[in-house]
């Protein structure tokens, strides 16, 4: 551990107190705000009653909030992963000195700047049934004969949001991971080279071990937005069909604007009790402590 | 605060200026999203934080009972006492059957809407039909029948177009065809009844629409809403439309092509019920926690004059709350539709008039989506629903 002089603490510190300033304002206050909230039967029509744990236990028997649950569990393992690995391949391929590196550059990272909701509509409109750009393609390929329903069971429409996802946020991972990888000195590479590493060793001995510290912050930032989502559902399957893609989060938003701002609440805490955990096992097992190289 | 389509918004800023000319009192509108869920988003957001803005706002049908026992609106009885004529105009069951909280007025309804059936004169006329099926056994003859023919050369084309996407105007379908069985949505000590021989068959007939007939396209239950069946209609893409009054003026425009080969009649329904449409429309409320509360009094009384809603419904096509409107000649001239739309709005049904609709709402939403999606079996999924919304109902009856 490194010891620090005093002044260089102050320095740190006055540096450092807008930004806790901030987050204490808008992230603890609400945070805490939210969890008193939940506490309470706090119902626009209703007079606020303080009920403890009453919304905890309702939210066990909420047939509703177990379906929400297993939809954004189910949405982070499939989603995260592939974005990862889809994200993994774009950047070792972008470390590469191809040509138009900059413009191929420029390219995959569109869908990231797109904002999420119009991304969303983008994807309604190939989705769509009657005149969406995916059946329209399939069918003057004559891939198939019929028109194709996307959002037709539970099955396809989660698969329809996985590839919506996947498309828009794996722009993200692979500029991150990208950063990574130019981070790692060539000389070692080179002196692989030398010991006659083939390509795999090259990879899963030197790239992979030494990319992980990035790796793990992409994996964090792509699951805690992950559990949040929201505006894609929202636009593409408004939660169905029969509920089958209701996100949490969409769930809780149902609940607030009926007026329920308690059991919202406890939803909400339950999200972020969720992306909480998954924070802390991550950095956990990221071990962060250590130093590269 | 209004929101809407672009053209609404600039006839709302029309309306204003009309006002200040009047009466010299200056308003301003607040625009919002087009989006029902995310109005009332804005509005309950200002509404729980007590702010003074917006003195007066519309609201949907639905939020009422959830707006009034929250106490947000203002009772409008003391003003109504002094101006007690201008309630005459009005359809009295919207009135009855909406404004009306613990004996208080808290509301005045704007515009009125009810499921209707288009259909294509042209159609039924070449296949020989000379009117449009009253039944909704007749329904499905009909549209077998044409749809035959039709997609011979349009494989496109199906017999008849609704709202099945896993939203509120599902739960409205629902609810005509339920009631058009007598069945319907029901309270009853405090418990809902929802399952019921009727609303099954109603149920079962809306699945069968699309997998046993084929008459409604596979998508209905995926992504069918007003604007998506307003859209296949208007293409020339369906026989029949269920759909609110606004896709009249949108379908007989210049450019539609199924401009002119077209009309509308009531919903049908099934051997021995009635015909009803879900009640729909906007209505226009004071906050009580508005700080001019007289001048905001004035601007509901213009906005529920003969004159503005006379305006309204030859600007934008709504259909006026004031019966006396639907009588008016320039009115007759210009909408002649008008005269059966008032015979239509005397059968109106209403959604379950509870504050916490929204959440009942929501949880048949999503079972009546799951029956048409195929997933659960109708009977099944009403019964699921029932016990559902029965949990719902005891969590805030208390």
């Amino acid at each position: 551990m490194k010891t620090y002089y005093k002044s260089e603490i102050k320095t740190a510190l006055i540096f450092l107190t807008p930004l806790a300033i901030f987050i204490l304002l808008f992230v603890f206050i609400p945070i805490i705000a939210t969890f008193i909230n939940s506490f309470f039967k706090d119902i626009t029509f209703l007079n606020k009653k303080f009920i403890f744990l009453q919304n905890y236990f309702y939210l066990f028997k909420d047939a509703g909030f177990w379906q929400s649950l297993r939809f954004t569990l189910l949405f982070i393992i499939v989603s995260v992963p592939a974005e990862i690995i889809l994200g993994l391949i774009f950047a070792l391929i972008l470390n590469y000195n191809i040509p138009y590196r900059g413009f191929i550059r420029v390219c995959v990272l569109l869908p990231w700047v797109i904002p999420a909701v119009v991304s969303a509509r983008l994807w309604e409109l190939i989705y769509n049934y009657s005149y969406g750009l995916a059946n329209f393609l399939l069918l003057k390929t004559g891939l198939i004969n019929e028109l194709v329903n996307w959002l037709e069971t539970g099955f396809s429409a989660f698969f329809a949001l996985i590839v919506a996802d996947v498309w828009k946020t794996t722009p993200f991972v692979a500029i991150i991971l990208l950063a990574g990888l130019q981070a790692i000195p060539q000389e070692i590479y080179f002196q692989a080279m030398i010991d006659r590493a083939n390509v795999w060793q090259r990879f899963s001995k030197i790239t992979l071990p030494l990319l992980k510290p990035i790796l793990i912050i992409a994996l964090l930032f792509r699951t805690i937005d992950a559990i949040r989502i929201f505006d894609l559902v929202y636009v593409l399957t408004k939660g169905g069909p029969g509920g089958s893609t209701t996100s949490l989060s969409l769930y809780a938003y149902k609940y607030f604007l009926s007026g329920d701002f308690g059991y919202a609440s406890s939803i909400s805490i339950i999200l972020f009790l969720i992306s909480f955990i998954i924070s802390l096992l991550y950095i956990k097992f990221g071990k962060f402590e250590q130093e590269i190289l | 605060m209004v929101g809407g389509a672009p053209n609404e918004v600039a006839f709302w800023n029309k309306l204003a200026k009309e006002f200040e000319k009047e009466t010299g009192i200056k308003v301003e509108i607040l625009k919002q999203p087009a989006d029902t869920e995310q109005r009332r988003q804005g509005l309950v957001i200002a509404l729980t934080s007590k702010n003074k803005d917006p003195d007066v706002f519309l609201m949907d049908v639905v939020w009422i009972p959830q707006f009034a026992a929250s106490h947000w609106l203002e009772p409008l009885n003391s003003y109504l006492k002094r101006d007690s004529q201008i309630l005459k105009g009005f359809f009295k069951n919207v009135i009855k059957t909406v404004d009306v909280y613990h004996q208080n007025i808290i509301a005045l309804p704007v515009y009125i809407d009810g499921g209707i059936l288009y259909y294509r004169k042209d159609l039924l006329q070449k296949a020989g039909f000379k009117n449009p099926p009253q039944t909704w056994e007749d329904l499905v003859d009909y549209s077998l029948k044409i749809q035959r023919i039709i997609k011979k050369e349009n494989p496109d084309f199906y017999g008849f177009v609704w709202q099945g996407a896993q939203y509120e105007g599902l739960v409205c379908n629902f609810l005509e065809i339920a009631t058009s069985n007598k069945g319907g949505i029901f309270f009853k000590n405090g418990r809902i009844i929802l399952n019921i021989p009727q609303n099954i068959k109603a149920l079962e007939f809306m699945k069968d629409l699309i997998h046993k007939y084929k008459i409604s396209p596979p998508n209905t239950f995926t992504e069918m809403k007003e604007e998506e069946t307003r859209i296949f209609f208007q293409k020339g893409n369906a026989l029949f439309e269920r759909n609110w009054p606004y896709a009249w003026m949108l379908h007989q425009a210049q450019n539609s092509p199924v401009k002119n080969k077209i009309d509308i009649t009531e919903l049908p329904h099934f051997k021995g019920g009635k015909s009803t449409s879900a009640l729909g429309g906007w209505h226009i409320g004071i906050s009580k926690y508005s700080d001019n509360k007289k001048a905001s009094w004035k601007f509901v009384k213009f906005v529920t004059s003969y004159k503005v809603q006379k305006e309204l419904a030859l600007n934008l096509g709504w259909n006026p709350a004031r019966t006396d409107v639907y009588k008016d000649k320039e009115i007759l001239k210009t909408l002649p539709h008008f005269k059966k739309l008032r015979v239509i709005f005397n059968n109106l049904v209403p959604r379950p008039k509870v504050p916490y609709y929204p959440l009942i709402s929501e949880t048949l939403q999503r079972y009546i989506n799951g029956a048409l999606a195929g997933k659960i079996e109708p009977a099944k999924a009403l019964a699921q629903a029932q016990k559902e919304i029965n949990l719902i109902v005891n969590r805030y009856e208390k």
